[in-house]
């Protein structure tokens, strides 16, 4: 189902939000590094990369037809700092799939912030989107990822072996997934405890 | 690079299809069992030539995007059986797919794994592919058990990924990379004597 959120979306501790023009210098702090670039397509991002990278998810808030894309920006509600981003595009409306993936700065690890974020677009992407299934990959390396998709209650369903190239290595890939009765019925179980 | 055709196994010929092939195709491909798990509809005479008239097309790996099909043909009576094909999916990465359909009355007795095994030899050795998959639905067992028996590995297992015939789609995806292959089809079982333990 077409989806126009209201933002920002609220949880506990943060707030996810459409990208601004004034989001630029928070997003290379973190789009800079090697280590958040090691497992994206895109190598490290100089500033005025990442001036187009936010140009281009300030438009990113709706889902209209098969492909599109939201990227939210995901700020402390404490402090207002932006702490990362997390996407959900719309893969194929006949079969209502969803993909979701997040890139964060490391500086923010360890509090659960990731896992806080990712909850909240899968609650987006089941209620108000009308979701079947949601999926997300990364590479086998990327430890951090894979957990998180663990804690969200994602099953990994594909193990990719060396099925295509990625920055000139053969690539190894995890696809997890989780449908929406999974998805409800932790949801339920979280509402009763 | 087109391979040396037909191809011979123990007990099977693999050759391109001709036209003379269609009543034999029919036979199989009509059966609501194959069209079960097939993408393309193919249920009369008509749809078979259809189908019969691309395969005959599929005779070499050119490009990606390219498709091989081969008819296996019974040495004993030259009568066809079922086909295999191979689809080049990605040139840098080697990438190939395969897949195969067998008349059920003739399922059994390892005409697909005699086949299969030429077909591999052929992507692995003459197309130089690193890495070959098949996809099957959740619920063809015939085909799961085959493809484990092979040596393919398990690599994904989707639910509900997809609309397939009117239905949630289950599939899996098995594979099977050049060196596991050249591995276990080239090292020769020594006769038990010559054990040591």
């Amino acid at each position: 189902m077409a989806l126009y959120p209201n933002y920002p979306l609220q949880t506990e501790r943060l707030r996810l939000r459409p990208f601004t023009r004034g989001d630029v210098d928070a997003v290379f702090a973190y789009r800079r590094r090697e280590d958040v670039a090691l497992y994206l397509f895109d190598g490290p991002l100089s500033r005025e990369e990442c001036a187009l990278a936010v140009q281009q998810r300030i438009g990113q808030i709706t889902l209209e037809v098969e492909g599109d894309k939201v990227v939210l920006g995901v700020e402390l509600a404490s402090s207002g700092a932006l702490i990362g981003e997390v996407s959900l595009i719309w893969r194929n409306v006949d079969a209502r799939q969803g993909e979701i993936g997040w890139i964060f700065d490391p500086a923010y690890q360890g509090h659960g912030y990731a896992t806080e974020a990712a909850n909240a677009l899968l609650d987006l992407g089941f209620g108000p989107g009308d979701m079947h299934r949601i999926a997300a990959r990364c590479d086998v390396r990327n430890i951090a990822s894979w957990r998180l998709m663990d804690r969200l209650g994602m099953r990994r369903e594909a193990h990719f072996r060396e099925h295509a190239l990625f920055k000139n290595q053969w690539d190894e890939e995890f696809v997890y997934a989780i449908l929406w009765q999974e998805w409800h019925s932790r949801r339920e179980a979280s509402d009763g405890g | 690079m087109s391979p040396a055709l037909p191809i011979d196994t123990d007990r099977l010929v693999l050759r391109r299809f001709e036209r003379s092939d269609l009543s034999a195709l029919c036979e199989y491909h009509v059966l609501p069992a194959m069209q079960r798990y097939t993408l393309g509809r193919t249920r009369d005479r008509d749809e078979v030539a259809g189908a019969l008239g691309i395969m005959r097309g599929q005779i070499s790996l050119q490009r990606p995007g390219d498709t091989l099909t081969l008819a296996m043909i019974r040495k004993d009576d030259e009568k066809l059986l079922g086909h295999v094909s191979l689809h080049w999916t990605d040139c840098t990465a080697g990438q190939g797919e395969f897949r195969f359909l067998i008349n059920p009355v003739h399922s059994g007795n390892g005409f697909v794994r005699e086949a299969l095994s030429a077909l591999f030899d052929l992507a692995f050795g003459h197309y130089r592919i690193h890495r070959l998959m098949a996809r099957c639905d959740g619920r063809n067992h015939n085909s799961i058990k085959l493809l484990q028996q092979m040596g393919l590995r398990l690599e994904a297992h989707y639910r509900e990924h997809a609309l397939f015939q009117g239905e949630w789609d289950e599939e899996l995806h098995f594979a099977i990379l050049d060196r596991e292959w050249q591995r276990s089809s080239k090292v020769e079982d020594l006769p038990p004597r010559h054990r040591v333990a």
